[in-house]
């Protein structure tokens, strides 16, 4: 019997079950699947099948003999059974315009885990939704065709600890190395993708452009036990920068700013992680900048509305920044 | 990869598990129908319910098989040999629809937080510890700006919103109401299309230029799919050529790719299509000198007149 046909046949038999089914009625029910041969082999057929049935979400069990009853293996139906109640038609809409928006970008990891989730929540909606509208670009990089398959790959190893060994691509050394990385997460930030793990060949925490990755292999060896452990302590966000200012090039400089205007009140969409003060007309805020030209830069870009008021470092080089800018853009372009 | 083949038959099993609980649920929708809930092709959907009529439990007498048929182009299920009901989702499956939310950076209040927070029941208990893990794994939320899953909400419930919106090259904030049509993302920034009733005009409007935003009661007819979409900023005729310092030209090539054209000594140069002046200038502003504009001479002069201003000069 085909593998699909035999593991369908058995959710049917577990689901339809009363009392605990044996192995021996197990064997006597696909007398040609786990009765032929060795007993030893037939059992661990019957471990590999259990153990698919396990990650297809089947919550099967061995019950030990009771006083009426023989031992045997069980299913809890209520456990098994997407329910019904809970989400609301418009915590479900938004939920697959999420979903599906996530979907159609392409670099999305868990693909395949999403769009069977996706079809889930089509079962409890009904079919002929809306199209969601919400369409999102991820990855938006011209070399980013091999992204989709690399995000599932190391997604894989994340979920299942396994670790990874990748060539990456640095384009400012512009040399390829080749590393063994325990990948600890993934992280999206301003459309691109990190891996943030555990470098062998640095012997440290580092985080790598997943679009940068120019070769990867997962181990295969013992697929069900981890290769690693994550420490306790640690969190992605402390490991990739959102913003230019926060690659970690010098030490933190705490830089003050305002904005006034129509940038009052853009304070927190402008500086997420500023510490803003007030909500006056004019705000002031404090930015920690572990790249202080990047810093400035951004600033500048901000217009009059935004000004830097310290420290005096800070001005100086915003000063000569926008100087050269000023001049670069002076009369006919050079070349 | 090694284990493609058992990914392949793991999706076509977890497919099968809901494809009669579907058609149970959802009796007499047309192949195509189901095909499109299921993603699925129409001869994909096809072949699977083909095998599903070779399943059954034992003993394996006629009736014990699973009776679904098609009948005049549409999918009935009569026996369905209690797999009638989905199985929940299981912990990697919750894990990337959470995440997917994250994307949309919902906030308390929204029906995306409130969905987020059933999401977590509608898991086996088993999967819970194993879940949470794995979200931890997974870090998205801090893309979003703070108004996208309100939006989302908006544009799905097809609901009026009132938002402050602050215009770049006027440099003044005004209210607006307008019928959110699409949200999308470009180049790490997102947009919303949408019918501005206050200008009577389609428009786009950037979202990290919007300062208050409210969803209104106020319901409006869903527009037909694509109709008055403004034109997408790449789409535009008149280009800006700027070029980049030698430093600057891995991370060009990388996200320009063919299209950024390697100068003698290294600097690179590429043609920008994009958005406005008011956005070209702030763009290259924000390079910090590393960037110029070669042409037009008007955008280099809205940008010698933006970096003046920042030093007290009036150009």
């Amino acid at each position: 019997m085909d593998r699909t046909e035999r593991l369908l046949d058995l959710v049917a038999l577990f689901l339809d079950a009363d009392a605990p089914v044996s192995w021996a009625d197990i064997r006597g029910a696909f007398p040609e699947d786990y009765g032929v041969g060795p007993s030893e082999a037939n059992e661990r057929k019957f471990e590999r099948d259990k153990a698919e049935l396990l990650e297809l979400g089947l919550p099967l069990s061995f019950v030990p003999p009771g006083d009426d009853l023989p031992s045997g293996y069980v299913v809890d139906r209520e456990a098994y059974a997407l329910p019904e109640a809970g989400l609301k038609p418009d915590e479900l809409a938004v939920l697959y315009a999420a979903g599906s928006a996530a979907l159609a970008s392409g670099a999305f990891p868990g693909a395949q885990d999403l769009a069977h989730a996706l079809r889930q929540r089509g079962f409890l909606a009904g079919p002929n939704q809306p199209d969601p509208r919400v369409r999102l670009e991820l990855g938006g990089l011209a070399q980013g065709h091999e992204l989709p398959q690399r995000l599932e790959q190391l997604w894989a190893a994340v979920s299942t600890r396994k670790k990874v060994e990748l060539e990456y691509h640095s384009p400012h050394t512009r040399q390829t190395t080749r590393r063994t990385v325990d990948p600890y997460g993934l992280a999206l930030r301003r459309g691109v993708w990190n891996l943030v793990g555990h470098c062998h060949l640095r012997q440290g925490i580092r985080t790598f452009h997943v679009h940068r990755v120019r070769a990867l292999s997962v181990n295969a060896a013992k697929p069900k036990s981890p290769d690693f452990e994550v420490p306790a302590a640690f969190r992605l966000d402390d490991y990739v920068a959102t913003w230019p200012w926060q690659h970690r090039f010098h030490p933190p400089v705490e830089v003050t700013l305002t904005l006034s205007g129509a940038l009052a009140p853009l304070a927190d969409s402008l500086f997420p992680k500023g510490c803003a003060q007030g909500t006056g007309p004019t705000r002031a805020l404090t930015v920690p900048a572990t790249d202080l030209d990047a810093l400035l830069a951004y600033v500048l870009s901000l217009g009059p509305q935004a000004k830097v008021t310290g420290p005096d470092d800070a001005l100086q080089r915003l000063r000569a920044m926008a100087t050269k800018v000023h001049q670069a853009h002076q009369g006919a372009a050079r070349g | 990869m090694a284990d493609a083949g058992r990914t392949q038959a793991h999706e076509r099993l977890r497919r099968l598990l809901l494809l009669v609980p579907y058609v149970s649920k959802h009796p007499g929708l047309t192949v195509d129908e189901v095909a499109k809930a299921l993603g699925l092709t129409r001869e994909g959907l096809l072949e699977d319910l083909d095998l599903l009529t070779l399943v059954g439990r034992p003993p394996f007498s006629p009736d014990d098989y699973v009776d679904v048929y098609v009948e005049d182009d549409r999918v009935w299920v009569d026996l369905d040999q209690r797999l009638s009901t989905p199985p929940r989702l299981t912990a990697a499956e919750g894990v990337a629809l959470a995440a997917a939310a994250a994307l949309l950076g919902p906030r308390p209040g929204d029906a995306l937080h409130g969905a987020l927070a059933k999401l977590e029941q509608v898991l086996p208990k088993g999967a819970r510890e194993q879940y949470r893990a794995l979200a931890q794994r997974l870090d998205l939320a801090a893309d979003a700006p703070p108004d996208l899953a309100a939006l989302s909400q908006a544009v799905v419930e097809h609901r009026e919103v009132a938002l402050d919106y602050f215009t770049a090259g006027t440099g003044v904030t005004e209210r607006r109401v307008v019928q959110p049509h699409e949200l999308f993302s470009h180049r790490g920034t997102w947009y919303l299309s949408a019918h501005c009733l206050t200008r009577g005009d389609e428009r786009l409007f950037r979202l990290d230029r919007i300062a208050k935003l409210e969803l209104t009661e106020q319901r409006f007819e869903a527009p037909a799919k694509g109709a008055g979409r403004p034109v997408p900023p790449e789409s535009r005729e008149q280009g800006a050529r700027v070029r980049f310092s030698p430093k600057l030209s891995a991370w060009v090539q990388e996200r320009f790719g063919a299209a950024a054209s390697v100068l003698p000594g290294g600097a690179v140069e590429v043609e920008i299509r994009d958005d406005n002046e008011a956005w070209l200038t702030r763009w290259v502003l924000s390079f910090g000198g590393e960037a110029v504009v070669v042409a037009p001479e008007s955008a280099r002069a809205a940008i010698a007149k933006a970096a003046g201003a920042a030093i007290g000069l009036e150009s």
